[in-house]
């Protein structure tokens, strides 16, 4: 057994602001589906699932339970991770290196549209101290932006030219423009409805299987090469709403895992809900400071390219933005071969940063 | 890339708070007290943990991302933190994260976690959320009455009567006097205390069901260079497997009397670790039995005994503490249910009795122990320990 873990299918369910015309069960076979279908499997073959969702967005406890039955899990494994896909698919990655399972389907949803996100963000604060001040992720996220342009480096302007670059690459989303964005209505200062994340309905799903399996198949693959992930301090306990470091180290521990360098990728997908954090994240990643990090994400710098698939900003789901920028590198790498890092985010003001790496053959 | 073969690992330190209406601590204190306890037994610190999996029922309490709040509770700041969110079974599916990590390769020690705490939220509320909104909520709200459809289908099935559900209680209460962190210790119970305790839904007593506790409970998988180091007799994991049944209640067939996910999990579980006769090959179990007449299904399914004969191996005394198996010398949940942490202390309690450190609930000479969660959706986990080490590059958890 080597530590080879391939992904040979993936595919996404319709996402859209709202898809009322479907329940959740089937919202997530829409992607299940196809990525089984291209796998060249089905259902009956797979051996385990690993899904991501949360149970205050459904509104429902064990919200994996809407799922379970159509990732494999019938009689089989399905285990439920309550935060961003990567970091499920870290867990599948491991399920499959210890030969628990050969064939697995990842499979991630949210529909945000079914939800109130204020309700279900206030719900992550301290129940005692902080819940009377009626905070959301996108106060605490104002803060963080405003501790960020106070620091010179980045305006903005900058922030407003990631969501245009993002839309521009959205597959259903509306274009906007820079000033759009800066005169969207305010919501928390310095930020504008505009920096965040539309509230979408996706799922994603992606079928990974171990080598032997792989070959069997005979499906195009991308070599899933390893995942890391790490944590910061709760929001009120981190002096710099602004650091990164987490994500810093979760690159650098999947790096090290595969062997790697950061100047061997590709392509690299960075997801955060708001615009500012794709900002943080981008320098922390070394991959450059105000106008030539943004001109990566508009598709103008040098280097790896940068969130090609528009990323969470472009149009995805909290839970699922990660697995949503998988399947978007798996697509292109199957095309083009090469190396590229994902990334993603979940907490309140990105606490914990987790980071996935695919390569396939040039 | 070079090759990984699947590592073996075992539970090295268990730890777990005293369950109860815990009013003298927080969440986070409690994990704390629960990691704690766990850490010190073998002198391990927070820098000596890798990951962190954390499981727990987030809509009980209302807290959502409750792990990136607790983080600094949990040991995982700077640390990958995997949360769980399972049901029932959580808490063995985060020792099953746990060993999934290690035995991969990934991590050397990782830190499971498993915590609720019933006196600040609404249990009830939020387990009637797993049904259907449409068609189940408005007649199966909760877990009693789950339950007391079960009891009744397999009352009517195998002709298990209330005095042998009632004896499983005395059992667990009795059990349960030699385990100080148990809630529910009746030294003098009997089967006509059970009998005559309050009806809560036909025909389950009040004393037939589990408690609503407080608590938290931790475990640390370890990598097989650093195992032996750490314990003298660690708990080796020879199988894990996990299986569900159809999504809505209706579909699952007797009601859980017949238990199809925990046929399937135990099966393939027992074909991993070499198990051909569970009464013989086990010298105890840890099981997550919500409800007397569950037990005695539970026996039925994991093939202590014939299907329909669960009633008569209580009657035998079969699983007593001094029996041929004894089943939840802990008191099992009957005797304490913070259900995030659970089903990781039916882990716990298997791998304390492996690693001989049960205390006055230790059975004698254990060397082979059978660990079981339940939960929402019939989910099952299962886990096998022992003090013998599984055979080089077993496939321990196909």
């Amino acid at each position: 057994m080597t530590t080879d873990t391939w992904i040979v299918g993936c595919a996404e369910a319709r996402s859209a602001l709202s898809r009322q015309d479907v329940s959740i069960t089937e919202f997530a076979w829409e992607a299940i589906e196809p990525a089984l279908e291209a796998a060249g499997t089905r259902l009956a073959d797979i051996e385990g699932g690993v899904t991501a969702s949360q149970d205050f967005w459904d509104g429902r406890t064990i919200s994996s339970m809407s799922v379970n039955e159509i990732a494999g899990g019938t009689f089989r494994s399905e285990a439920k991770i309550a935060s961003d896909a990567c970091l499920g698919l870290g867990y599948a990655l491991a399920r499959v290196q210890d030969g628990d399972q050969r064939l697995n389907v990842v499979v991630a949803h949210a529909k945000e549209s079914q939800a109130d996100a204020h309700t279900v963000e206030l719900a992550a604060f301290d129940p005692y101290f902080e819940r009377a001040l009626d905070p959301d992720d996108t106060v605490v996220c104002a803060f963080q932006a405003q501790q960020l342009y106070a620091r010179g480096t980045f305006t903005p302007e900058h922030a407003a030219r990631v969501v245009a670059a993002a839309r521009r690459r959205s597959s259903f989303l509306e274009e906007v423009t820079v000033q759009d964005v800066l005169g969207a209505p305010p919501t928390a200062d310095p930020l504008r409805e505009l920096d965040r994340a539309p509230l979408v309905d996706a799922a994603s799903a992606i079928v990974i299987c171990d080598g032997e399996t792989a070959d069997k198949l005979g499906r195009p693959r991308v070599r899933l090469a390893g995942a890391a992930s790490r944590t910061s301090a709760y929001w009120t306990q981190r002096d710099d709403l602004c650091d990164a470091i987490a994500a810093a180290a979760a690159m650098d521990d999947a790096l090290e895992l595969a062997g790697w360098r950061a100047s061997d990728l590709d392509a690299i997908e960075i997801n955060a809900p708001f615009a500012h954090q794709h900002l943080i994240v981008g320098a922390a990643l070394g991959l450059g400071e105000a106008d030539a990090l943004v001109a990566r994400f508009e598709g103008d710098g040098e280097g790896a390219e940068l969130n090609v698939s528009g990323g969470w900003l472009g149009g995805s789901a909290g839970t699922v933005a990660g697995l949503h920028s998988v399947v978007s590198l798996v697509k292109r790498l199957r095309d083009r071969g090469g190396r590229a890092l994902v990334h993603s985010t979940s907490g309140i003001a990105a606490q914990s940063h987790h980071v996935v790496l695919l390569e396939a053959a040039r | 890339m070079s090759p990984i073969n699947p590592v073996r690992t075992a539970i090295v330190a268990a730890g777990q708070t005293d369950f109860g209406r815990r009013f003298d601590a927080s969440m986070a204190e409690l994990c704390r007290e629960a990691i704690d306890r766990c850490l010190e037994s073998r002198n391990l610190s927070f820098d000596d943990i890798d990951a962190v999996c954390a499981g727990n029922m987030e809509m009980f309490e209302g807290i959502y991302m409750v792990d990136q709040l607790f983080v600094g509770a949990l040991g995982a700041l700077g640390k990958p933190v995997y949360k769980l969110n399972t049901g029932g079974t959580v808490g063995a599916s985060t020792a099953l994260a746990a060993y999934h990590l290690v035995a991969s390769g990934r991590h050397k020690r990782v830190l499971g976690v498993g915590f609720q705490k019933q006196t600040e939220g609404s249990t009830q509320s939020a387990i009637t959320t797993v049904g259907d909104p449409v068609w189940e909520r408005a007649v199966m709200a909760g877990a009693i009455g789950n339950f007391a459809s079960m009891a009744s289908t397999y009352i009517s099935m195998s002709g298990v009567t209330q005095e042998q559900a009632a004896k499983v209680a005395v059992k667990a209460r009795k059990n349960a006097c030699l385990n100080p962190h148990a809630q529910l210790k009746m030294p003098d119970i009997t089967v006509e205390q059970v009998l005559e305790s309050p009806m809560l839904a036909y025909p389950i007593h009040q004393l037939d069901f589990c408690p609503a506790s407080d608590g938290a409970c931790a475990v640390v998988m370890a990598a097989e260079d650093v195992a032996a180091d750490l314990a003298d007799h660690p708990a080796w994991v020879h199988a894990v497997a996990t299986a569900h049944d159809q999504q809505y209640m209706g579909d699952q067939p007797a009601r859980l009397a017949v238990m199809r996910s925990l046929q399937a999990a135990s099966k393939k579980a027992y074909a991993l670790a070499g198990i051909d006769d569970p009464v013989q090959d086990f010298d105890v179990a840890e099981i997550y039995e919500p409800a007397t007449y569950a037990e005695l299904a539970w026996y039925e399914n994991l093939q202590f005994c014939e299907m329909g004969k669960g009633g008569e191996a209580i009657d035998s005394g079969l699983t007593l503490m001094d029996g041929e198996l004894p089943v939840n010398p802990s008191g099992g949940v009957l005797s304490a249910n913070a259900v995030g942490a659970t089903a990781m202390v039916r882990v716990a309690e298997a791998a304390l009795q492996v690693m001989g450190e049960a205390g006055e609930h230790q059975i004698d000479g254990v060397n082979r122990a059978l660990a079981t969660g339940y939960g929402g959706n019939a989910w099952t986990d299962v886990m096998i320990l022992s003090r013998e080490r599984p055979r080089p590059s077993a496939e321990v958890s196909r």
